[in-house]
């Protein structure tokens, strides 16, 4: 498979912090690489660096083969980039905006009228095209930036955060996006807190913390190193010590909590985990509303492995 | 052209502003012109005089009272010592004079009489005084030269009623100048105001920092991008400078086009590039929206007052003049007054307007290097 970006020990320097510690990654061609990790772990840092717009202390990055830099101009035109802050003008309509942002890639006023249409296609805008920024909801908005980022239809798209504070329709809008720019033959780095979004959109992931790459792999492969099989949560009220006590010397039981009445259960492994707890609440007659098993979450992943929560 | 056509479209946003500051300028251009007449005038001042008169009002004593009737405005006072010590502390009364009883007896006997002043001392004070020397000296020359009462008082009112015809010499239109000079000067605050605000705003939109981020991964030379920027605020820059120069010339017609007109264009262009200056400075150091409003309000309007765009510079106080010499706006405005009352455009005359230009150009250069420095530090700190 072709690498279409090639990061080799990044290292990023600010004063006495090390923003970025000794990264190396590649990205495959057509492939959705998720980048995951808390606030302050050097995301977008990392992103800034690939994109040329930071300076860093020690690494290389090439991009299509060649090496990234501020006057790369041939090397940024096959990049689109959508940043987490809606970056448009607020005094242009929709189709001026991308109309602007695309402008600075395609001179040829023909081939950016269809380039346009198809972007506000794209994210579903068409019927807000004469609308100012200001009279679109948030969602709206988003999807307005990403248009103004994927209009020059980059071969490299790099998506920071793009559904933050995004209704569900317009991200289910965004994700469509995404997925139709994928099968169109774009390389995409995705950056999110949304673990789900990631599960459901990338074909690899890298979880970032403190500058350095802790996990990466597929999906499938990452929960594997969280060793955790099954996670069981009931809603009991009023549940006694002793039982907590009880189910913590279950054979497969991992890990007990008990919290304003929902008890979480981690399995290590094991089949049949559900019907033994129930069997025992059954058994003890507790009474309980509700109860689900679940899969570990990339979140349970990083839980895990750094021992703090995503969003931390 | 992506650009400039985006500049102009977020231009049409500021357009309000724009027209506001130019609706302005011509309201107080066209009050100014029909504010009548702005030539030399002289009117003689009359000084509040009170007369105590213990002679009887007959002969050379009524001349001398009618003399000073003429010249002065006559103010009765009670002939009370705390009344006219008052009179003169609250300025009601400028000069005293008093009359000895005896005197048109002993002026006709060449005794010379002693006559009697109290004055307040001030500038009206001392006009008085001329009047009653100047009085004084033609009838003592009379009275030496003449035997008779009456011939003596005959010359002296020939001599002393006579008035005199004041005109100045000069080729100038000094009305039209006047109105020109007021109109530029007006001009300093609607072209700082105008530029100010609108390049802060452009600015402030094409280089927030999200979509700077953008324009600077794009494939768009950045460099390029901002000579682009810098071109088109220039441009709209000189677009103003010359809609107000054409205002002028609708205003006061083809009368302008005269050598005052040339240097009244230098300058307000040397001006303009100026406040073109100010306004990058401006939009590199505010990144606030709403603070531009309150900003070009106190560089516009600030400077105006201060350098004598409102109020003549005669009538601002000394520490004011001081300050306003480390304002561009003070070079500008002294250099349209001097034209004013320019007659000739020689060398020598055009020196002092010649500096006020440099001064301009200085002024335009130091605001370009600190942008310059300020702007490169803060890519470097975002770098």
């Amino acid at each position: 498979m072709k690498s279409i970006v090639q990061v080799k020990n990044l290292t990023k320097e600010y004063k006495q912090l090390r923003a970025i510690d000794d990264l190396s990654f590649e990205v495959q061609k057509g492939e959705i690489l998720g980048l995951l990790g808390p606030n302050g772990s050097g995301k977008s840092t990392t992103i800034n660096c690939i994109l040329s717009l930071l300076n860093f202390s020690q690494g290389s990055i090439q991009i299509f083969g060649s090496e990234m830099g501020p006057n790369a101009y041939q090397l940024k035109e096959k990049i689109g980039v959508v940043f987490q802050d809606v970056a448009v003008f607020e005094e242009l309509t929709v189709i001026e905006n991308i109309d602007y942002f695309c402008g600075l890639y395609v001179r040829d006023k023909k081939l950016r009228k269809q380039y346009i249409e198809d972007a506000l296609q794209l994210v579903g805008l068409e019927e807000f095209q004469s609308f100012y920024p200001k009279q679109l909801s948030g969602g709206l908005l988003r999807r307005l930036n990403i248009a103004c980022g994927v209009a020059h239809k980059p071969q490299l798209i790099i998506l920071d955060e793009p559904t933050v504070a995004v209704d569900p329709q317009s991200r289910n809008n965004i994700l469509d996006g995404i997925k139709t720019l994928r099968n169109q033959g774009a390389t995409i780095i995705y950056t999110t807190h949304y673990m789900e979004e990631v599960e459901i959109l990338c074909n690899r992931v890298i979880i970032l913390d403190k500058g350095k790459i802790i996990a990466s792999g597929t999906t499938d492969e990452l929960k594997a190193l969280a060793k955790l099989e099954e996670k069981v949560t009931v809603e009991v009220s009023d549940l006694e010590e002793k039982y907590i006590e009880e189910i913590s010397q279950f054979k497969n039981a991992q890990d007990v909590t008990y919290h304003e009445g929902i008890l979480c259960i981690s399995y290590k492994k094991g089949k049949n985990n559900l019907v033994e707890l129930m069997d025992y609440l059954k058994k003890e007659k507790i009474l309980y509303h509700k109860i689900f098993s679940e899969r570990p979450t990339l979140n349970d992943v990083f839980l895990e492995l750094t021992g703090k929560d995503l969003r931390d | 052209m992506t650009v400039f056509k985006t500049f102009l479209k977020v231009l049409r946003s500021c357009k309000g502003t724009v027209i506001l500051y130019s609706v302005i300028l011509i309201l107080f251009a066209v009050l100014n012109m029909k504010s009548g007449d702005n030539s030399f005038n002289f009117i003689a001042e009359k000084p509040d005089i009170f007369i105590i008169n213990h002679d009887q009002r007959e002969g050379i004593t009524e001349n001398f009272i009618h003399y000073f009737e003429e010249n002065a405005n006559i103010v009765n006072l009670k002939n009370d010592e705390s009344a006219i010590k008052d009179a003169l502390f609250y300025r009601d009364v400028n000069y005293i004079i008093t009359i000895p009883s005896n005197f048109r007896e002993d002026f006709l006997k060449h005794k010379n009489p002693i006559i009697e002043v109290q004055s307040t001392g001030d500038y009206m004070a001392s006009l008085s005084q001329m009047m009653l020397d100047r009085y004084l000296r033609f009838a003592n020359v009379y009275n030496d030269t003449f035997s008779s009462e009456e011939e003596v008082i005959e010359h002296l009112t020939d001599t002393l009623m006579k008035t005199v015809d004041v005109q100045v010499a000069s080729k100038l239109d000094t009305d039209h100048l006047t109105q020109v000079t007021n109109y530029y000067n007006f001009a300093n605050y609607s072209i700082l105001a105008g530029c100010v605000f609108v390049i802060c705003m452009i600015l402030f939109s094409f280089q927030r920092e999200v979509i700077r981020k953008r324009t600077m991964i794009s494939s768009m030379n950045y460099k390029k991008y901002n000579r682009k920027l810098l071109f088109s605020n220039g441009l709209f820059a000189i677009f103003l400078w010359a809609f107000y120069v054409l205002v002028s010339i609708v205003l006061f017609g083809t009368s302008i086009f005269t050598s005052h007109f040339i240097f009244y264009l230098l300058n307000s262009f040397l001006f303009t590039l100026c406040a073109l200056s100010i306004a990058f400075l401006i939009g590199n150091l505010i990144h606030n929206r709403e603070a531009m409003n309150g900003i070009v309000n106190v560089i516009a309007l600030g400077s105006s007052f201060l350098c004598g765009a409102f109020v003549p510079v005669e009538y601002l106080p000394s520490f004011v003049l001081r300050i306003a010499h480390f304002l561009p706006s003070y070079w500008y405005i002294n250099t349209n007054e001097r034209l004013k009352t320019m007659e000739s455009f020689q060398l020598e005359t055009l020196k002092p307007i010649l500096m006020n230009m440099v001064v301009l150009i200085f002024f335009i250069l130091l605001f370009v290097i600190i942008t310059n420095i300020i702007s490169s530090k803060l890519r470097r700190k975002s770098a």
